[in-house]
């Protein structure tokens, strides 16, 4: 039979073929061999420098949280101060900073990101903590490295909490055999406790000062200015007061790690070219929040990880903004955006004849007036925006993200006019040092000097500092927020801080704060 | 081992070439009369007598659906089998069905799909497949039949079988037909004059001024779906050639099909291609060789097609009729609006009409359409197998088989510079984008089966192995942006652009292996007592090496009464079967990888030079325990036939998924962005399936019915621990809609209820709490009370009920199919029952939106109704704004789904010209549809591929089609 040579070789080949699979199906090792290709086993991460480099970064990825994306907390805070409404779109837009800007707000309405991301940053900070001393690079760089996490650890369990107050205190890595659903609350002090010893431990291994691209890390000079802080809410003035000093210098002067005031208030809030962008990492300075528009960044994924632009922009321009078609219009070309943080009359009262009030308000109220522009009024509308973020159409990006989303201006969260006047606060608000540091800020703006006293001091952080995020802190600090906030339903014993996100409760040990 | 199985390729292709050629030359062989056999279903490495079936297996051959006009395949099974659940995921041309096999399964990760096995590929979907290739689809529908598919059987297993080639005469086959579509209902909006109208009573309810001064000035104004709907057209083409000898026989077929939507039919259309070429050869008596193999192309373009943000559709139903579609009277529009350079105009140059009032994501469709001109997705698939049989030892036969299915697929768009509106537009760059992927997947099974006859004893053993690949993947997305043009014709790669306004990103696939052993033993005693058992071991690569395999046994047991001794032989009952199993399935769709941790890219940051920094960081929590979620199932069934012409079927099941595998909350303090998997949840279906039919013949007159009717229970029965719920759909600023909550049906809706409306102040000022506190003090006369369902005394989200299920609790179907001489007639209808459906037709956020006439029928004054609230433009009392048995409707419906009519040509006609059959007809499809729901379309689906069982919420939903249709078969 013709056919026969085949009948033996399709035995053969059957039989064989069949074999050979069998072989490779008993075997684990063909279930193992697939590779979960762009990314590292995290066992066997933090092998080198640059390894442990990137895992630094994503650390101090989560300092976006201040100004990136919409539940960034700059907007969110102004909005529970008595400078600013919520605004946005209508009484919805924004569960959660419609709820703080009046005092409904509850455990359902809390986005879970206030508490959720600093918590990412203080994981990856115990990962880099624990294993950057097991790789293979210099031990000085370990140092440092470990350093600049455990400072970031201490800022994000700061920010933690002074918004929540009863926070869990998670110092090593969770794995999923630890009985993480029993991790309890700790005592405010207990936080302080340790994010202070942190700070105070880690400065000797820092930078002293940062160049080139290492601008915007945590250097000594951060690290005391970020303490001072902590020290400060943690009301120990004298301890706040020697950072500060650390910092600050001569008032007026140049500082040990090369801090000044810029001389020129409105430059603060500039944006330069793209490439070279000259007020970025002004001599003023302290702990800089960085953003670009080489993100790309897109709607599917703002306020995550790889979203680089600044939310605040967008958030607090008009909307529906146009300028109208007369000569020599002197108004700004401005990119429309959704109206968040529209300025309170008493604000935009309280500064009237400083220097710096063109640079802080927006008076869109009176360009309508002047037949130059036109926009939509939206919720909350007084007519006044916050003018330090405002986008302008010479901002938009130039790359293919959505406009919106990739507004490159960096945010200042702390600067040395704000670590003046915390000084002056730390020290009582009297003496020749609080007096010249006090003055140091207002002849900046071409003010002649008042008598200092804490309610100079006061008036002048919230002028000098308006809109920049840090009035309802203070407002709570100095136990002036019940009487303050009042108008929007503040309640003494309970706003203080903030309610726990509903869904961070079930089956833990988490006990839900005091009033909510 | 690669070089092994490469070699083991090799010698295969080479063999099964040469044998191929050898049997083209062999000589022809003389036509043999078959013999009539006994109706055989296939069970999965396998078929069986019908009549010794022991699971629950619907069978669907090609002569139940080889003239219904469906766009995608599995489209053909809707209400052709009990318990199998499809539903068209919209009526835009080339749109799946969402296919479910005894309800959802599942809430895990996965899809719900069924396990598609064509010709013993396991592919992903079907909707390459030509329809009129397929030889018979058989649904294994309980846990003692799908489980001889193990681990990827959980959701039902559907085996399809493609036609091949018959020894006899070269036979050469012809279907087509042709047809027009249009849409079969449009929405009831209110024209411009009754808009102007309500807008203007908005204001005034809320204390504020009218903003149009004479509404009748406008007279109808626009009617937007005037300017999408539209006539799509439907064709299809197939011929197929079959023949063989004793040797070798084959079958090849080409199929093209094109279908324009009736929205906006040029930016929303389908076209596919296919070929297959099937032979099988015997190479001696002891070896035969075998092949399938299918190209499919196709092109498509589509619309949103269940979406609240944006799309022609959504548009169309929100837009404001006082906007004209084009501007022709400058005296209706601000000017100072339509000054922008990128505006759209119409070919005579006019501006299409940008509506002052309602914008975001809703533009004028006719500009919008000149945004997508030109854009399109394709694809490529090659899907096909070779085998050899091989037979010795007279009752063994050894079956290899490679099976691998070869993807294709991308798109390319153009995005010119436009302004639709002052909230759309983009007057930045153009830009030209294309994504190119690609994906291999393939298997190797071998099956040894013994099959021998001991007396009245029957016994059929397999044992098999197999090994299996999936997505080996990749692709590209390029984009230039700048193009020195200005539309999509011009628009073109070719083009030189400096390197800053290029950008690229790639991506590769993470591999799953599986590796699994089978065995199944068939016995019958005297065709009497039959007993079916099946184990399968599966081993796969999404688990931790020590959970790599799960084991899943199942049995089944049936009794053909009839066949005893004691079983008289009567006109009533002409035959009785009882049968029932149980099988234990496996279901491993998740991600890969989550067994572990891994520190992934993303967590990116900035440096002082303005440039990203890449961060790593852990994505979520490890969990090394994770296994196999498992479904058990109980079936329990009877087949009857009755007096001589009718069968029926009864089944009854119980199906129970335990440790479905799912992303679960965990604390946020442990400081991970994703949330981690675990094997946490169950859920339960049961559910009675009957199917009944019919068939008799008084001489040239021939009636055959079948129909068939199915319940379904779904209840969810654990969540993690003190967790009762989870948000399923949501709905725009209003939030949730519905949840998958402990003890309620999935995805149950969910919201507040009112008991009527306030008809005057004293009303809302009588209705108090126990402590005398107004219980709704903003409301107004007009306005919704509100219950207070948990009795707290406040009404707020406490009070929230579940409000009906969105899963039907009927299906069911019926065909029925008359013939008289050279006449047929066919009539299928099908329908569902007992669900309900969300109405998100009106955008809440956009104040100046259109109504449906509904508000024409609005609380006006005291005693005016007690069912529609006031209109209110603040909504204090929240009357629209939340979610509450208002925006529910009942979605039941029967719809008559085809209805055909067809002539064959005497033979002794045709036959003159060379043909053996000529048989020409008309067909209507979705002729008329009977249900009270007020939307579109009451058949709705998921919004999209991630969101197929979030079913029942109508977001604009694109509707089905009315067809009609003119065809032929041919048969030369």
């Amino acid at each position: 039979m013709k056919n026969k040579k085949y009948l033996y070789k399709g035995l053969a080949i059957t039989f064989l073929t069949g074999l050979s699979f069998s072989n490779i199906a008993c075997n684990d090792a063909y279930l193992d061999d697939v590779q979960n290709l762009g990314s590292f086993n995290t066992d066997l991460y933090f092998q080198n420098e640059q390894q442990s480099f990137s895992a630094l970064v994503s650390t101090y990825d989560i300092l976006r949280k201040y100004s990136g994306g919409f539940e960034n907390s700059v907007t969110f805070f102004n909005a529970g101060s008595d400078d600013f409404f919520s605004g946005g779109g209508n009484s919805n837009d924004g569960a959660g900073i419609q709820g703080l800007n009046n005092y409904t707000i509850n455990s359902n309405t809390i986005p879970a990101s206030y508490w959720r991301d600093y918590y990412q940053g203080i994981a990856r900070a115990n990962l880099v903590i624990e294993r950057v001393p097991g790789a293979k690079m210099s031990d000085e760089l370990k140092k440092r490295y470990t350093a600049e996490a455990k400072v970031l650890r201490s800022l994000y369990y700061f920010e933690l909490v002074r918004m929540f107050g009863n926070i869990p205190l998670i110092l090593k890595s969770i794995k999923f055999d630890d009985d993480y659903w029993n991790i309890p609350q700790v005592k405010p002090a207990e936080v302080y406790a340790q994010i202070e010893g942190d700070i105070a431990a880690a400065i000797p291994d820092l930078m002293l000062t940062s160049s080139g691209n290492d601008k915007g890390r945590i250097t000594q000079g951060t690290a005391r200015a970020i303490l001072g802080k902590i020290y400060l809410y943690d009301k120990k003035m004298p301890e706040a007061a020697s950072q500060f000093a650390e910092v600050n210098g001569v008032p007026g002067g140049t500082s040990q790690y090369g801090y000044k005031l810029v001389a020129n208030y409105a430059d603060l809030f500039k944006v330069g070219p793209e490439t070279t962008d000259p007020y970025k990492f002004s001599t003023e300075s302290i702990l800089e929040v960085m953003h670009t528009n080489k993100g790309n960044s897109d709607w599917g994924f703002w306020g995550q990880g790889k979203d680089e632009g600044n939310s605040i922009n967008v958030m607090t321009g008009p909307r529906s903004y146009s300028l109208k078609n007369i000569p020599n219009n002197n108004a700004p070309d401005i990119y429309s955006g959704w109206a968040f943080n529209t300025v309170t009359v008493d604000l935009f009262n309280f500064m009237q004849g400083d220097p710096r009030l063109n640079t802080t308000i927006f008076n869109a109220k009176q360009f309508v007036t002047d037949g130059k522009i036109s926009y939509s009024p939206a919720f909350a509308d007084t007519g006044y925006f916050l003018n330090k973020y405002l986008p302008t159409n010479d901002l938009k990006t130039s790359l293919p993200g959505a406009a919106e989303l990739n507004f490159r201006q960096n945010y200042i969260a702390i600067r040395l006019a704000d670590t003046y006047l915390m000084e002056a606060e730390a020290l009582g608000g009297n003496g020749a040092r609080a007096q010249a540091l006090l003055n140091a800020v207002r002849a900046r703006v071409g003010l002649a000097s008042v008598p200092v006293s804490i309610q100079a001091i006061k008036d002048e952080r919230r002028r000098e500092l308006a809109g920049e995020g840090h009035r309802w802190f203070d407002l709570v600090r100095w136990g002036d927020a019940p009487s303050k906030l009042a108008f929007k339903g503040f309640m003494s014993g309970k706003n203080e801080i903030l309610p726990i996100p509903f869904n961070e409760l079930p089956n833990t040990a988490l006990h839900q704060n005091p009033g909510y | 081992m690669n070089v092994q199985i490469s070699r083991s390729l090799g010698i295969i292709a080479a063999l099964y070439f040469t044998a191929n050629f050898n049997a083209q030359t062999a000589p022809a062989d003389t036509v043999q009369k078959e013999q009539k056999i006994e109706e055989v279903v296939m069970i999965g490495y396998g078929t069986q007598k019908k009549s010794n079936v022991t699971g629950a297996i619907s069978s669907i051959k090609a002569s139940d659906i080889e003239n219904i006009p469906a766009g995608k395949p599995e489209q053909v099974l809707q209400g052709r089998a009990a318990g199998v659940s499809v539903v068209t995921n919209s009526g835009q041309p080339g749109a799946a069905a969402t296919v479910r096999v005894r309800g959802i399964t599942s809430f895990g990760a996965g899809s719900n799909s069924p396990l598609w096995v064509v010709d013993g590929i396991v592919v992903d979907n079907i909707g390459w497949l030509n329809q009129s290739d397929i030889e018979s689809i058989e649904v294994l529908k309980d846990g003692a039949s799908a489980a001889i598919y193990g681990v990827s059987a959980a959701k039902g297993v559907i085996l399809v079988t493609t036609k091949k080639g018959k020894k006899g005469r070269l036979n050469l086959s012809y279907n087509g037909f042709y047809g027009f579509a249009n849409a079969s209902k449009k929405l009831d909006l209110l024209d411009a004059t009754q808009y102007a109208n309500i807008i203007n009573e908005g204001f005034v309810n809320d204390g504020g001024a009218p903003r149009f001064s004479n509404p009748e000035s406008f007279g109808k104004g626009t009617d937007w779906q005037d300017a999408i709907f539209g006539t799509g057209e439907k064709s299809s083409h197939e011929v197929s050639i079959t023949g063989g000898n004793e040797k070798s026989t084959y079958y090849t077929s080409f199929g093209y099909f094109d279908q324009t939507g009736i929205v906006m039919s040029d930016i929303s259309y389908y076209k596919r291609l296919n070929a297959r070429f099937n032979s099988t050869h015997k190479v001696t008596d002891y070896l035969t060789l075998g092949q399938t193999f299918a190209y499919t192309r196709i092109k498509s373009q589509g619309i949103s097609a269940n979406e609240e943000f944006g799309g022609p559709l959504a548009s169309a139903v929100n837009l404001d009729p006082t906007t004209p579609v084009v501007v022709t009277d400058w005296s209706m529009v601000d000017p100072s609006a339509y000054t922008n350079q990128y505006i759209i105009r119409d070919p005579n140059g006019n501006p299409y009409g940008i509506s002052p009032y309602v914008n975001q994501e809703m533009t004028n469709p006719r500009a919008f359409r000149y945004l997508q001109q030109g854009n399109n997705n394709w694809s490529d698939d090659f899907v096909g197998n070779v085998f050899a049989e091989l037979k010795f030892l007279k009752n063994f036969t050894f079956k290899t088989s490679l099976n691998g299915k070869k993807s294709y697929w991308g798109s390319r768009s153009f995005s010119p510079k436009y302004y639709l509106s002052p909230n759309f537009s983009n007057t930045n760059f153009n830009s030209l984008n294309k994504v190119d992927e690609n994906k291999f997947e393939w298997s190797m099974e071998n099956t040894l089966t013994y099959q021998n006859r001991f007396g009245d004893h029957n016994l059929s053993v397999l044992l098999g192995q197999g090994v299996y690949r999936y997505n080996i993947s990749g692709g590209t997305s390029l984009t230039y942006t700048n193009l020195p043009i200005e539309n999509w014709q011009d628009a073109s790669f070719n083009f030189n652009i400096p390197q800053d306004n290029i950008t690229a990103t790639g991506w590769d696939g993470i591999q799953t292996r599986k590796a699994s052993y089978f065995g199944r033993i068939i016995y019958d005693y005297a065709d009497k007592y039959l007993f079916t058992g099946t184990i399968r071991r599966d081993g796969s690569s999404k688990f931790a090496t020590n959970q790599h395999w799960g084991t899943f046994p199942s049995m089944s047991l049936g009794w053909n009464i009839n066949k005893e001794n004691f079983w008289p032989e009567n006109k009533v009952i002409n035959t009785v079967k009882l049968r029932g199993g149980y099988g234990i399935l496996g279901n491993d769709e998740m991600e890969n990888f989550r067994f572990a941790s891994f520190m992934v890219s993303g967590s990116n940051y900035t440096n002082s030079g303005n440039n990203i920094v890449i961060g790593y960081a852990p994505s979520t929590l490890e969990n090394p325990n994770l296994k196999w979620e498992e479904t058990s199932q109980l079936n329990i069934a009877a087949d009857f036939k009755l007096f001589n012409n009718f069968t029926f079927t009864a089944d009854w099941y119980k199906k129970k998924t335990t440790d479905i595998l799912r992303q679960v909350n965990i604390p946020g303090y442990i400081g991970v962005p994703n949330l981690p998997w675990s094997n946490v949840g169950d859920m339960e279906n049961s559910g009675l399936e009957l199917e009944l039919g019919y068939k008799k013949n008084w001489g040239d007159f021939g009636i055959s019915v079948n129909g068939n009717f199915a319940t379904i229970k779904n209840e969810v029965l654990r969540l993690e621990d003190d967790i009762e719920y989870f948000n399923l759909a949501s709905f725009q600023t209003m939030g949730a809609v519905s949840r998958v909550a402990v003890g309620q049906p999935y995805g149950s809706f969910y919201g507040q209820t009112y008991s009527g409306v306030f008809q005057n102040q004293s009303q809302i000022d009588a209705y108090k709490n126990t402590n005398g506190q107004l219980l709704l003090p903003n409301a107004k006369p007009g306005d919704f009370i509100w219950q207070d369902n948990n009795g707290d005394g406040k009404i707020d989200d406490n009070d929230k009920v579940n409000l009906g299920s969105s899963i039907p609790k009927y299906t069911f179907g019926l065909t029925i199919n008359l013939n008289y001489k050279n006449f047929d007639f066919m009539m299928f209808a099908q329908g569902q029952a007992g669900n309900k459906i969300f109405q998100g037709l009106r955008r809440l956020d956009m104040l100046d939106a259109n109504y449906q006439t509904k508000v024409l029928d609005r609380w006006t004054g005291e005693g005016s109704t007690n069912d529609n609230p006031r209109v209110t433009r603040n909504d204090p009392n929240h009357n629209y704004s939340w979610m509450s048995n208002y925006y529910l409707q009942k979605g039941d419906y029967v719809r008559l789904k085809i209805i055909q009519l067809g002539y064959t040509i005497p033979q002794d006609v045709t036959t003159r010209f060379g043909m053996s059959k000529v048989r020409l007809y008309i067909t209507g499809e979705n002729v008329l549809t009977f249900t009270k729901y007020t939307g579109y379309d009451p058949e709705i689906a998921g919004r999209n591929n991630s969101e197929q069982d979030i079913i029942g919420v109508d977001r604009a939903y694109y509707p089905q089609a009315r067809t009609f249709l003119i065809g032929a078969n041919i048969q030369f």
